[in-house]
């Protein structure tokens, strides 16, 4: 098992993917005009203003997972400039999609509350922002929106191929997606997983608690929540399976997740809460249009929960190659 | 002789700057002695000799100052209890290395004599190349939060002299020498195809070698 990396990389993995995720869920509502259905829509809302956050607090975790570069922090500079390296990548992705993602969240704050849009206005010492005003509100808020889908895309695929990249050092985390196709799972996994932790925040979690039942605004919702667990289903299932056929460490760490040290992990806190109760819920809720708060809520909280025990779970099963 | 680190690396920085300036000044300066060859470094461990009795371990911990129980070296037991035999584990100095390549800070970088150094000025600790090292060959110095790894005792052996490592094996089973010269007694072994590098599926290209028969 390798020990280089514990919790520290294994939350901020995890935040960094549900901050893209909930920002990718939040300009899909604007582009296909969902945001505009209602007076407010929460979705949009939390979607577009936590990323930020939550990507600036997996940096800190990531600076103070730093040896030399948390004493000396002038040191993080050097990290900008290694192409090779695909850190490096993640910095320069964390760079550009911390304010933008700040911009989109500001945007989509004042456009949802005119309120706080004419207080600022009114304020004397913000004057000079006078000409930031006559910008058309909303057309600046999709190019930024816009730009955060590509910039979010590259962060959550970003933090599956900083793993796929040790290769053969760590066989596990350079799964192939199929024995014979030579694509990485990490990335692929990452990315879904991405997508479904900010559906789990945005929508399961906020939607229910501010405005009750989603499904009746967007009445796919169900069919795509269980869309997404069978894809994230089948791509654990394809990551397991081809790591037991290649043998070696790889297949060690699979038997480890599936039924050794980390099955507990992987079974109570990965499969129940964040595979198959949400399937549950939304199985009913799609046959039977019945949903209540506590399932929405409690699906929502599965969801995230299992993401983070997912990055945590990968990280911990990673076991070098034996030499 | 013993050269301080941050000394040597000041060394190392002003060597660049040699290398940088020298095309400058040749225009300059007459053209005297020819070229010197290019030095390029093996280590060769004979599993066939080793005892694993891990004097080299200990060498090379108290000749970089290293605290107890951390070395550049490591020991990998193998065969079986009757007939074991062992693997010494150190930075295998790659012609390809993934620790260089994956390192955010450039920290990790392949001299032209093909030795691995890390600069420890510019490490910020992230521990990536301790992850893609498929030899797990780096260690992490927590009093100064930098990677860490054997360095093949670059002072000593610009020195004329040799790796602690290789001082210090008792049964002799480690043969250190430059491959650029035919007639060494490690471009012979090279040559005669008996010395081989640990898992050449890595890529790695490795510049230690071990004489292995078992396995």
């Amino acid at each position: 098992m390798q020990t280089a990396w514990g919790w520290l990389p294994a939350i901020y993995l995890f935040l960094g993917g549900m901050g893209a995720g909930a920002l990718i869920i939040a300009a899909t509502f604007e582009f296909y005009g969902k945001r505009y259905q209602y007076d407010f829509c929460p979705t949009t809302l939390v979607g577009a203003t936590v990323p930020g956050p939550l990507v600036i607090l997996g940096t800190i975790l990531l600076i103070f997972d730093l040896g030399a570069g948390l004493r000396e922090p002038w040191r993080i500079l050097y990290m900008f400039t290694h192409f090779s390296s695909v850190m490096t990548w993640g910095v320069w992705l964390l760079t550009f999609f911390i304010p933008v993602s700040l911009i989109y969240g500001f945007l989509e704050s004042v456009d949802t509350f005119p309120a706080a849009r004419e207080w600022l206005k009114a304020r004397r010492w913000l004057r000079w922002t006078r000409f930031l005003w006559n910008l058309p509100l909303r057309r600046t808020k999709r190019v930024f929106a816009g730009i955060g889908v590509v910039l979010a895309l590259g962060v959550a695929i970003y933090t599956g191929i900083l793993l796929s990249a040790v290769g053969p050092a760590i066989p596990f985390w350079s799964t192939r997606v199929l024995p014979f196709i030579p694509v990485p799972m990490m990335p692929l996994l990452f990315l879904v997983s991405a997508l479904s932790t900010g559906i789990g925040l945005t929508v399961d979690l906020v939607g229910t608690l501010t405005v009750g039942f989603m499904e009746h605004r967007v009445k796919s919702l169900p069919w795509i929540h269980m869309a997404f667990i069978g894809v994230e289903t089948l791509l654990v299932g394809l990551l397991l399976i081809t790591a037991l056929v290649d043998g070696g460490s790889a297949a060690q760490s699979a038997r480890e997740i599936v039924a050794g040290t980390h099955a507990v992990v992987f079974w109570v806190l990965i499969i129940i809460p964040g595979f198959v109760y949400p399937f549950v819920v939304h199985a009913y809720a799609a046959g039977l249009g019945r949903h209540s708060l506590a399932s929405g809520v409690g699906s929502g909280v599965g969801i995230v929960v299992a993401g983070l025990f997912l990055r945590y779970l990968i990280l911990v099963s990673g076991i070098p190659a034996a030499l | 002789m013993e050269i301080p680190r941050r000394r040597f690396l000041g060394l190392v920085a002003a060597g660049a700057a040699a290398v940088v300036g020298a095309p400058l000044l040749k225009g300059v300066l007459p053209a005297t002695a020819g070229e010197r060859p290019k030095a390029r470094y093996a280590l060769i461990i004979d599993t066939t000799k080793c005892t694993g009795c891990g004097a080299c371990i200990e060498a090379c911990r108290l000749r970089n100052h290293l605290p107890e129980g951390v070395s550049y070296i490591r020991r990998i037991v193998k065969g079986n209890d009757r007939k074991p035999w062992f693997l010494m584990i150190q930075c295998q100095h790659c012609a390809n290395p993934p620790c260089a390549t994956v390192c955010p800070t450039n920290a990790t970088y392949r001299r032209e004599d093909g030795v691995v150094l890390i600069d420890e000025r510019l490490c910020v600790g992230c521990k990536y190349c301790m992850q893609a090292c498929p030899y797990q060959a780096r260690v992490y110095d927590e009093e100064r939060g930098v990677a860490d790894k054997c360095w093949l005792c670059l002072p000593w052996v610009l020195g004329g002299g040799l790796p602690a490592c290789v001082e210090a094996c008792i049964p002799g089973a480690r043969l250190f020498g430059r491959t650029d010269d035919p007639e060494s007694e490690v471009a012979q072994l090279i040559a005669s195809g008996r010395a081989k590098p640990l898992h050449p599926e890595f890529g790695t290209e490795p510049s230690i070698l071990y004489y292995i028969i078992e396995e």
